[in-house]
C-alpha cells in the first residue's frame, strides 16, 4: 500500500509511542498476559512476549484469506483507530490506551482469538502469539 | 348562498323543454339561433361553490394519489396515503352534496337509468344529440363511475395498507395474503382509474367543441350559457346546512372508529424487542438481522455453519450456539406475518442464506447505485439500518426510509 498522509501522520505517532515506551498494561491485561505466559510455558514456548513481534503479527498478510488477509484488515493499520468489519460495523479500536476496557475478560478474549486467527490464519493461534499481540497492544 | 340559475328564467319560460329532461336540454340548430338571439347572451350559475372546489381539490388528490402510487419510489407511501384519504374525504362529501346540494348537484338531476344513456348515446351518433345545462347523460354516468371506482381505490387501498404494510385501521385484521391480494386490485383499479379520466377528460373536450362552450371555464367560473327551460321552478332547494351537518358527521365518525382500530395491535407483528444476548452476538460484526427475516430452515443452516460463515469464522461455544439457534427458529418468518417475514421467505437458490440475494431484496433495491452501499455512512448491502431506521423492529416501514447523504469530511 502506498503511503497516504494519513499512515505517515499514523507512523508518526507510532514514533512517538515507542520513544515514550509501553503503556502499562492494567491488572486485567496483565491477567491475561500471565494465563497466555503460563500457557506457553506449558506449551514448552518462550513465554516473555514482544510488542513488536505482536506488531509484526498484527500485520503481517497470512494470505489465507482473500476479503480478511491480515489482522489490520479489520482493526486498520494503527490500532488506536477504529477499526471496520468487512460488513461495515465500526469496531471500536485495540489500543489499550484507546479502550482501556479491551483484552480484560479472558473468554471474549478467547472467543475473538479463535474466530479471527481462524478467520485470517486458518488455524489456531499459538499462547505465544496471543500474548505478543495482547503485549503489542497494551503498548499502544 | 343559494345557486339558483340567474337572472330570473323568465324570458325563457316561453319555451318547453324537450322531453323528460332534468338536466337542460335543447336542439342543436335552434341553440345557436337562440344564443344569437339576444337572451341567450346571459349565463346561468350551474356549477355551484362546493362542486367546483370538490372537483379541483378531487383531481388533485387523485393526480398526487397516482404520481406517489405509480411512479414514485415507496418513500412517498405518506403522501401516497394522504392522497388517498383527502380523496375518499372529497368522495364522502359529494355523495352527499349529490342528495342535499342544489339542482346540478343531485344525482337526480344527472343519473339516468342506462335507457337514457343509451338513448343519448345513439343521438349522439346521430348527431341530433341536444345541449345539456347540468351533466349530460353519458357525463353522469361517467360520475358515478369515478366516484365508484374511486370508492373501490379506497377500499383496496385500506386493505392494502392493513395487510401489507400492517397498518391502518384493517391491520389488526388483515393478513398479509389479504392484502397482497386488494394490493394487485388496488394496482389495476388504480390503471382503470386513468382510463376513465383519460375517458372523462375526452369527453369534456369532445362535448366543449360539439355544444361551443368552454366546460373546463365552466368547473372554474360555475356558469353555463342560458338556456331554454332552465327554470328555478323545478330547480331542489340545497340543504347546505344539513349536508355540512351530514359531512362532519361522517369524517369525524369515520377519523374516530379508524383511529381506534388503528390502535389495535396489527396482526402478526414482532413486538418483543431482539433478545439482548442476540443482539450482542450476532450484532458483532453486522446489525443483528430480525429472526423474522427468514425462514427457520435458513437459520438452522446459518446457526450449523458458524464457523465458515460467509468467508468468516463467527463460531460460538456450544451452549451459546444452541441458545442463539432455538431463538432465531422460534421467532423465525413463519411465525410472523409482516410483508419481510412473509418476501424474505423466498430464498435465492444458489445463495439461500443471504437476505440480500432474495428475489425480493434484489428487486426493490435494484435502482439504488453501488456507490451508496459502499458510502461510509451505509458500509454494505446488509447494513439495513442505515436506511431502515425500523431494522431491528423487523417492520420495514416505507415511512421510515431514509437513504443517508454523504457527509463530505
Ligand atoms: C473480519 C474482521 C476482523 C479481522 C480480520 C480481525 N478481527 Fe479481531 N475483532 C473483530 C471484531 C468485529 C471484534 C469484536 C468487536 C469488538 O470487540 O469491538 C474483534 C475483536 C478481537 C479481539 C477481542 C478484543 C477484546 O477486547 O476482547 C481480539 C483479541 C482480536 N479481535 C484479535 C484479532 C487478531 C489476532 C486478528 C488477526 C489474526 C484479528 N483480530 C483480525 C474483527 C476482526
Ligand atoms: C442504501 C439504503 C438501503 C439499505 C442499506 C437497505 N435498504 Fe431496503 N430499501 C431502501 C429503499 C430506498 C427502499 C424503497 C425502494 C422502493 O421504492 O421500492 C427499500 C425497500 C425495502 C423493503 C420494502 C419496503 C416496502 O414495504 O416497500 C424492504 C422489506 C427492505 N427494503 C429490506 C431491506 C433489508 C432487509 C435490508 C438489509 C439487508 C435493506 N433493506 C437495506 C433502502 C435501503
Ligand atoms: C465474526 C463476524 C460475524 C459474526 C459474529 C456474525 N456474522 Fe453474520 N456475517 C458476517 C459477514 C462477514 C457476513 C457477510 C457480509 C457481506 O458479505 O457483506 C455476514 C452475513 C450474515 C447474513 C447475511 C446478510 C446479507 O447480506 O444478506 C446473515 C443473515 C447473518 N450474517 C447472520 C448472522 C447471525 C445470525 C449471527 C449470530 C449467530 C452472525 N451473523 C454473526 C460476519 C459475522
Amino acid at each position: 500500500m502506498r503511503a497516504t498522509p494519513r499512515s505517515t501522520f499514523a507512523a508518526g505517532l507510532f514514533a512517538v509511542a515507542a520513544a515514550t515506551g509501553p503503556a502499562a498494561a492494567g491488572p486485567a491485561q496483565q491477567a491475561i498476559l500471565d494465563h497466555y505466559a503460563a500457557e506457553a510455558k506449558a506449551a514448552g514456548a518462550p513465554s516473555a512476549f514482544s510488542a513488536a513481534r505482536g506488531e509484526a503479527f498484527f500485520r503481517a498478510k497470512h494470505g489465507v484469506s482473500a476479503e480478511s488477509p491480515s489482522c489490520s484488515a479489520c482493526h486498520t493499520a494503527d490500532p488506536r483507530n477504529p477499526g471496520r468489519t468487512r460488513a461495515g460495523k465500526p469496531i471500536e479500536p485495540m489500543a489499550v490506551s484507546a479502550v482501556p476496557t479491551r483484552f480484560t475478560d479472558l473468554a471474549e478474549v478467547e472467543k475473538w482469538f479463535r474466530r479471527n486467527c481462524n478467520t485470517v490464519l486458518g488455524r489456531a493461534c499459538t499462547p505465544a502469539e496471543k500474548g505478543d499481540f495482547v503485549a503489542f497492544m497494551a503498548s499502544r | 348562498m343559494r345557486p339558483q340559475p340567474t337572472p330570473s328564467p323568465a324570458p325563457f319560460a316561453a319555451r318547453p323543454v324537450p322531453t323528460g329532461d332534468p338536466g337542460g336540454h335543447d336542439r342543436g340548430a335552434a341553440t345557436d339561433a337562440a344564443i344569437n338571439g339576444q337572451p341567450a347572451r346571459t349565463t346561468i350559475a350551474v356549477w355551484d361553490p362546493f362542486v367546483r372546489i370538490f372537483h379541483w381539490m378531487l383531481a388533485t388528490a387523485v393526480a398526487a394519489a397516482l404520481t406517489t402510487g405509480l411512479l414514485l419510489p415507496a418513500t412517498w407511501t405518506r403522501l401516497h396515503i394522504a392522497a388517498g384519504t383527502l380523496a375518499a374525504a372529497l368522495v364522502a362529501a359529494r355523495i352527499v352534496w349529490g342528495f342535499l346540494g342544489p339542482h346540478f348537484a343531485r344525482f337526480a338531476t344527472f343519473v339516468g337509468g342506462p335507457a337514457t344513456v343509451l338513448r343519448y348515446t345513439r343521438e349522439l351518433i346521430g348527431r341530433r344529440a341536444g345541449r345539456h345545462l347540468g351533466h349530460n347523460p353519458l357525463g353522469g354516468a361517467m360520475i358515478v363511475a369515478l366516484l365508484a371506482l374511486l370508492i373501490a381505490i379506497t377500499a383496496t387501498g385500506t386493505a392494502a395498507l392493513g395487510g401489507v404494510l400492517k397498518a391502518g385501521p384493517l391491520a389488526f385484521a388483515t393478513s398479509y395474503a389479504a392484502g397482497s391480494a386488494a394490493r394487485e386490485i388496488h394496482g389495476l383499479l388504480a390503471y382503470a382509474l386513468l382510463a376513465l379520466i383519460a375517458l372523462h377528460v375526452a369527453g369534456v373536450l369532445f362535448e366543449s367543441r360539439r355544444t361551443r362552450e368552454d366546460l373546463v371555464g365552466a368547473m372554474i367560473h360555475g356558469r353555463k350559457r342560458g338556456m331554454p327551460g332552465a327554470g328555478s321552478a323545478r330547480s331542489a332547494q340545497a340543504r347546505p346546512v344539513l349536508a355540512a351537518g351530514i359531512v362532519a358527521a361522517i369524517l369525524a365518525g369515520s377519523t374516530l372508529v379508524s383511529a381506534a382500530l388503528s390502535q389495535r395491535p396489527a396482526a402478526g407483528v414482532p413486538t418483543a424487542p431482539l433478545d439482548p444476548a442476540y443482539a450482542e452476538e450476532c450484532g458483532a460484526c453486522h446489525i443483528p438481522y430480525h429472526p423474522s427475516l427468514a425462514p427457520a430452515a435458513v437459520w438452522t443452516a446459518l446457526m450449523n455453519g458458524l464457523s465458515d460463515h460467509f468467508g468468516e469464522d463467527a463460531s460460538l461455544d456450544p451452549a451459546t450456539t444452541r441458545a442463539m439457534r432455538d431463538y432465531l427458529v422460534a421467532n423465525a418468518a413463519e411465525a410472523y406475518d409482516t410483508r419481510a417475514a412473509n418476501v424474505f421467505r423466498r430464498r435465492a437458490a444458489d445463495d439461500p442464506l443471504r437476505l440480500t440475494a432474495t428475489p425480493f431484496w434484489r428487486r426493490r433495491h435494484a435502482e439504488i447505485p453501488a456507490a451508496v452501499f459502499a458510502s461510509p455512512p451505509v458500509g454494505g448491502e446488509g447494513n439495513c439500518a442505515a436506511c431502515h431506521a425500523d431494522a431491528a423492529t423487523g417492520r420495514f416501514a416505507p415511512a421510515a426510509i431514509t437513504i443517508p447523504k454523504e457527509t463530505t469530511s
